[in-house]
Order: C-alpha cells, then sequence, then structure tokens
C-alpha cells in the first residue's frame, strides 16, 4: 500500500480536525483559552516591566509589544510539549495499523499553528484599535508562518523520537523550555530600545527562535521591514532543522515501533 | 512490491528485538547499573529465517505457542514492522484484524471516528460516506452513532472496529485472534463475513488458538515454534502433529526472571545456541548440546580467581530440575583479568521433554559471594518423543 500525496493529505486534515475537536470538547471557554494563556502572561510581564522594573516603559504600547512574541511563543512551546507524547499517547494505533507515523507529530503541529493563525487575527485587530495598522510588510506574514511552522516540525519530530528512546526527554524539555523564552526576545526586542552588549547579541542571534521573533515584532508591532539577518537566521534554522527531524525520524522509525 | 493482488511471500525474513531487563531492585543496584548498562539489554530473535508464500484465495492459519512468533508475522505484513533481514511481500489492500477499534477516540462519535479511521485506511470523507450506512448495519449501531464512542459497551465498540474494519473489500485479510467478538449472534455474523471473504476469493493469513475454528476456515496451517516454521502443510496434518508436541502442554511460564549479585564480576552478552559458533536458538533436539556462551567480566583490580559458575533449569512452574555448578562437579574454577569468554556445554538426556527455563550464576562461596545472579532468565524448549511408558510400576499390595 502506497501513500500518495492525496491520501496523506486527508490523513494529515483528519488528524487536526481530530485534535481540535477533542482538545475543547468538554470545556467551557474553549478555543479562547489560546488566547487567555498569553493574555494571562502579557499582563503579568506588563505589569512586572512597567511598574515594577520599569524597563518596557521606553517600548511604545509594550503590552501590545508582548502580545506580538508570545503568541507565537506560546504556539512553539505548546507544539514542543505535545510532541512529547504525540508517538507514546497513539501506541496503540501505531502498533495495529500501518499509516506514516510522521503524520501524528506533524499533525498536532499543525493543530497548533490553527490556533496560532486565529489569535494573530484577533492580534492584527486589537492593534489596529490602538492606532498599530498594519502596514505593507504583512505581506510577509505567510511565509515567516511558513518558516516558524516548519522548524517547530523539525523540532517536534526529534522530541518525541527522543522521548520515546529516553524518556528524559520530556523532563530536559520542560525545563529547557523555561530557560529558551528568557533567552528569545520576546519579553525584550534585540534592537533599538534596550541596550545588550554586543557580545551577548550575536549569541543571541544564533537562538533558532529570535529571527522569528523579531519578525513578528516589527510586522505586527513597528510595522516595519524585518532586519535581513531575521530572515537568514529563520530560513535556515526552518531548512536545517526540518531537514534533520525528517531525516531522524524515517531513520529511527522502524526501532522506534518495536519499542513503544 | 512483488506479487500479484493477494499474494504474500516472505523470504528468509528474520526480526530481532531489543529486550531491556531493568528490574533495578535497590537504590545500590541502580548505581551498579549506571556503569553496567551493557549487561540490561539482549537482542532476541522473535523470528528467524522465516520463507513461505500464500497464493492469492488460500486461507492458511498460523498456530503455535504464546510467543512463537505469529503475531509478530502478521505484524511484518500490515507493514508495522520492517524485517531486520529479509524480504516481505503483499500484493495489493490489506485489512488487518490486529486489534479492533483502537484507533477510536473516546471523546468523538461513532460517526466521527469512523470518517478518522477511514483516513488513517486511506479512504476519503465520499468514500467513507458510501460505506457508513453498511458499517453502521452490520455493527447493529444506527441509534448510536452520534453517541461518543466512550459510552459504547465493550461489545458495542468491539463491533464497530470488526464492521469497520471489514467493511472495505480487501485482497488481504490479516485475523489475530480478535473473533471473539460481542455476543454469540455477532460472532456468528463474523465468522459468515470471513467465510464470505474465502468464498470471494481473498487471501486470508488467521492466527488463533481455537483449533476448531482453524479446521473450519483454512485448508492449510503453517507452524511457527520459537520463531521458526515448523510444519507447513495440509490443516489436518498439521493440527494432528500440533497436538501430539509436548511444547504445546506448557505454554507461559509461572516464574519471573530475578537478577541480583554484587556484579563485581558479571555476565554480558548470555546466548544459547546448538554450538559454539553458529546462531542463537532456544529449542533443541534430542542429542543436541545446549551451548551457552557469555563473556564474563569482571570490575575488579587484578585477576579474579575462584569464580564459581553455576546453572539451574527449572520447569516453567519453578520446580528445579537440575542445580549445579563446576565446584560441585570437580572442574577447574573461573579465573580472568578484565574479561574473559566462557562456553558452558551442556548435555541431557531427556526423559521429559516440554519448556523449561535457565537461570546461571556465578559466585564465591569460598568469600560467600554472590556476584551475578540471573534465576529463572532463559527460557528454552526440549524437543522430542516423551518416553514410554511414562511410569513403571515398582510393586503393588493388596492389604486386608
Amino acid at each position: 500500500m502506497s501513500w500518495s500525496a492525496p491520501r496523506l493529505a486527508l490523513l494529515m486534515q483528519s488528524l487536526v480536525a481530530k485534535e481540535l475537536k477533542i482538545r475543547y470538547k468538554r470545556s467551557v471557554l474553549g478555543f479562547a483559552w489560546f488566547l487567555l494563556k498569553p493574555v494571562f502572561s502579557m499582563i503579568v510581564f506588563s505589569v512586572v516591566f512597567t511598574r515594577i522594573l520599569r524597563f518596557g516603559g521606553s517600548i511604545e504600547h509594550y503590552a501590545l509589544f508582548l502580545l506580538c512574541g508570545l503568541l507565537p511563543w506560546n504556539f512553539f512551546s505548546a507544539s514542543l510539549s505535545a510532541s512529547t507524547g504525540s508517538l507514546l499517547d497513539n501506541q496503540k494505533i501505531i502498533r495495529s495499523i500501518y499509516f506514516p507515523r510522521l503524520a501524528l507529530p506533524i499533525a498536532s503541529v499543525l493543530a497548533n499553528a490553527v490556533h496560532l493563525v486565529l489569535a494573530l487575527v484577533v492580534l492584527g485587530v486589537a492593534l489596529a484599535a490602538f492606532g498599530h495598522v498594519p502596514g505593507p510588510s504583512m505581506l510577509a506574514l505567510p511565509l515567516v508562518l511558513v518558516l516558524f511552522v516548519a522548524m517547530t516540525c523539525g523540532l517536534s519530530l526529534l522530541i518525541c523520537v527522543g522521548n520515546v528512546l529516553y524518556r528524559d526527554v520530556a523532563q530536559v524539555v520542560e525545563v529547557l523550555l523555561l530557560a529558551w523564552f528568557y533567552a528569545s526576545p520576546i519579553i525584550y526586542p534585540l534592537s533599538g530600545e534596550i541596550p545588550i552588549s554586543p557580545r551577548v547579541l550575536s549569541a543571541l542571534r544564533f537562538n533558532p527562535v529570535a529571527g522569528a521573533m523579531e519578525i513578528f515584532h516589527s510586522l505586527f508591532h513597528s510595522g516595519s521591514w524585518p532586519a535581513s539577518w531575521c530572515w537568514v537566521s529563520l530560513s535556515c534554522w526552518a531548512f536545517g532543522l526540518l531537514l534533520v527531524g525528517v531525516l531522524v525520524f524515517r531513520k529511527a522509525e522502524p526501532s522506534v515501533v518495536k519499542e513503544l | 512490491m512483488a506479487g500479484g493482488r493477494g499474494e504474500i511471500g516472505f523470504e528468509g525474513v528474520s526480526l530481532d528485538y531489543t529486550v531491556y531487563h531493568d528490574r533495578t531492585l535497590t537504590l545500590y543496584e541502580t548505581v551498579i547499573n549506571l556503569f553496567n548498562r551493557r549487561t540490561r539489554r539482549e537482542s532476541f530473535r522473535a523470528l528467524d529465517d522465516v520463507s513461505f508464500h500464500l497464493s492469492p484465495g488460500e486461507s492458511v492459519a498460523m498456530i503455535g505457542a504464546n510467543g512463537a512468533g505469529k503475531s509478530t508475522t502478521l505484524k511484518l505484513l500490515a507493514g508495522i514492522y520492517e524485517p531486520t533481514r529479509g524480504r516481505v511481500s503483499v500484493g495489493g489492500r490489506v485489512a488487518s484484524l490486529l486489534d479492533l477499534g483502537v484507533g477510536f477516540h473516546p471523546e468523538l462519535t461513532g460517526a466521527e471516528n469512523v470518517y478518522l479511521n477511514g483516513a488513517l485506511l486511506g479512504i476519503g470523507r465520499s468514500g467513507m460516506r458510501e460505506l457508513l450506512p453498511r458499517i453502521v448495519e452490520f455493527a447493529g449501531l444506527e441509534r448510536f452513532l452520534d453517541t461518543p464512542v466512550k459510552y459504547y459497551s465493550a461489545g458495542m465498540f468491539m463491533r464497530l472496529g470488526f464492521s469497520l474494519a471489514t467493511a472495505v473489500e480487501p485482497d488481504v485479510l490479516l485475523i489475530d485472534e480478535v473473533l471473539a467478538v460481542g455476543d454469540a449472534a455477532f460472532q456468528r455474523k463474523c465468522y459468515d463475513r470471513i467465510y464470505g471473504y474465502k468464498g470471494g476469493g481473498r487471501t486470508i493469513l488467521f492466527v488463533s488458538h481455537d483449533l476448531e475454528a482453524v479446521a473450519r476456515l483454512c485448508d492449510r496451517a503453517i507452524w511457527l515454534d520459537a520463531g521458526r516454521i515448523r510444519m507447513d502443510g495440509r490443516t489436518h496434518d498439521v493440527l494432528a502433529a500440533y497436538s501430539e508436541a509436548p511444547s504445546l502442554v506448557a505454554t507461559a511460564t509461572a516464574v519471573t526472571p530475578r537478577e541480583w549479585g554484587s556484579r563485581e564480576v558479571w555476565m554480558d552478552s548470555v546466548s544459547l545456541g546448538r554450538d559454539a559458533e553458529g546462531p542463537p536458538c532456544r529449542s533443541f533436539r534430542p542429542g543436541e548440546k545446549i551451548v551457552v556462551r557469555m563473556d564474563v567480566r569482571s570490575s575488579l583490580p587484578g585477576e579474579v580467581a575462584d569464580v564459581v559458575a553455576g546453572f539451574s533449569i527449572h520447569r516453567p512452574d519453578g520446580s528445579l530440575v537440575i542445580g549445579v555448578n563446576n565446584m560441585e562437579l570437580d572442574q577447574p574454577l573461573l579465573r580472568l583479568t578484565g574479561r574473559a569468554g566462557l562456553v558452558l556445554e551442556i548435555d541431557l538426556e531427556v526423559m521429559e521433554p516440554g519448556n523449561y527455563v535457565m537461570g546461571l550464576a556465578l559466585t564465591d562461596p569460598g568469600k560467600r559471594m554472590d556476584y551475578h545472579w540471573r534465576d529463572f532468565f532463559y527460557p528454552f524448549t526440549l524437543e522430542g518423543e516423551r518416553k514410554e511408558p511414562p511410569m513403571k510400576l515398582r510393586s503393588a499390595t493388596w492389604k486386608w
């Protein structure tokens, strides 16, 4: 039995639909949670950094600036956390029907991506209401979304395979995400208002999500065209991680299935 | 894929699993194990050079004890596992009844689950919409289509699973012991549908312990034993030989493997075989020696002397048959520095063929030291005829 492209597309679509359907069964607020969580962190951070530490004050509409980074980050961290279980939770299906197992982690990333897109629409409206009307640079949004989602898929593939072989991976991811959050330009910008020493700056630029976060900030918050290093960094990481993820997954698949 | 529709081919197929023995009992053992990782891993050959061929339209049964490799064979055919060596080919669409209803999500309704499973089987929404009435009618679940399946009874769940898996006209049908589904009336319907496929010229591979069902459905049977084909022929002949075989009597062992010791000296890469070089095996014919190969390793400085090596053979219920070591048999005690290869040859006169389980030990009784014990660790089978008569009368007396 071969898996043609339309057949695979059907499978992906069904798995994504399933994830979306079951996530909010028996939940009163439903999809709103994907917005509420970043909004809540936004409130916490903006109180901390404008009232207590007073460094966010120099950024215009700091609360909205925070949301521009928190929404994509929330997508990223939710996808990686979900991928630790995407093979383990489906082990019964994997052990009784053949289908491309790659579809499982990717479907859970795509389900989160659907949430991200909807949340960004809401964000766009909120920004427009505060006078940040989207400029022509917004046309680059689909591109950054595709690259960012591709990078997340690559990492998810690595994590879900790793977690089958060593259950420690789930714990490591959890800890790492916390550090990663502060090492990424989400609650602060890399350019402009906040002074960062050049050495730290160049180190932070190696961060795979730094490019994406800077792009989201400039598209939504400042309305300017993102710096070119952001595009180079994001594209390299996206292609690199997706390629490595798919290759590793393919290579490990037969032994992972036996290991489950 | 080679072969026409409904054709199945297995050419020299082997499949190895890695088995982990991670029953760590104490903190001390856990710490020791940190450094002795390798001793906890073993390779286990579930299928060993198996070849057979099914022509389109054949119904073939696969029989054998638990762990003989039947389910592994089906999983290879379903594409779930890839063979370690050899080639597996299947022609046409495969329907596998390995486990019913596994793709069902409890929160989704019956209909939603049917569509989702359709996608896993590669059938689109429109294709599924046409099949849905048939599936639901066969399962007798018309009224519960919009109910989340978590409210289904076990029987309803299985009925929907069976109905769904067989709704798509397959060229090859793989069945693994799943026909104990629902009530008697539904079982009847299941068998009718399977007989219908048989009549329709589909290829069927049927794994079951229900020998009566096997005899009714299949013309040919393959008997797997410890990962190898022991017999392949007409169902009648194979079943006759199978029911006479001694290894049928004992299936699973009642004892669980145990492992302990200081592990300053330990056994590594243990394997059972027929000779010192050949492939590992777990089944021995009369007259064949059991050859246990292992690496003995030591983490102690300098030479370790006076190591006593022993083995034990237990019945599956745990009762001891033989337990002996090199000291009791007046053989030289082991001495090694760092590591040494050790070969233990066991020559048995077998009165009672069947399944047994072997234990191995390295100790130093002089120092009251248990280096490494593995009890009930290596199951194996002794083939052969039972010696007749099973008992002899010494005497009988009648008193009154």
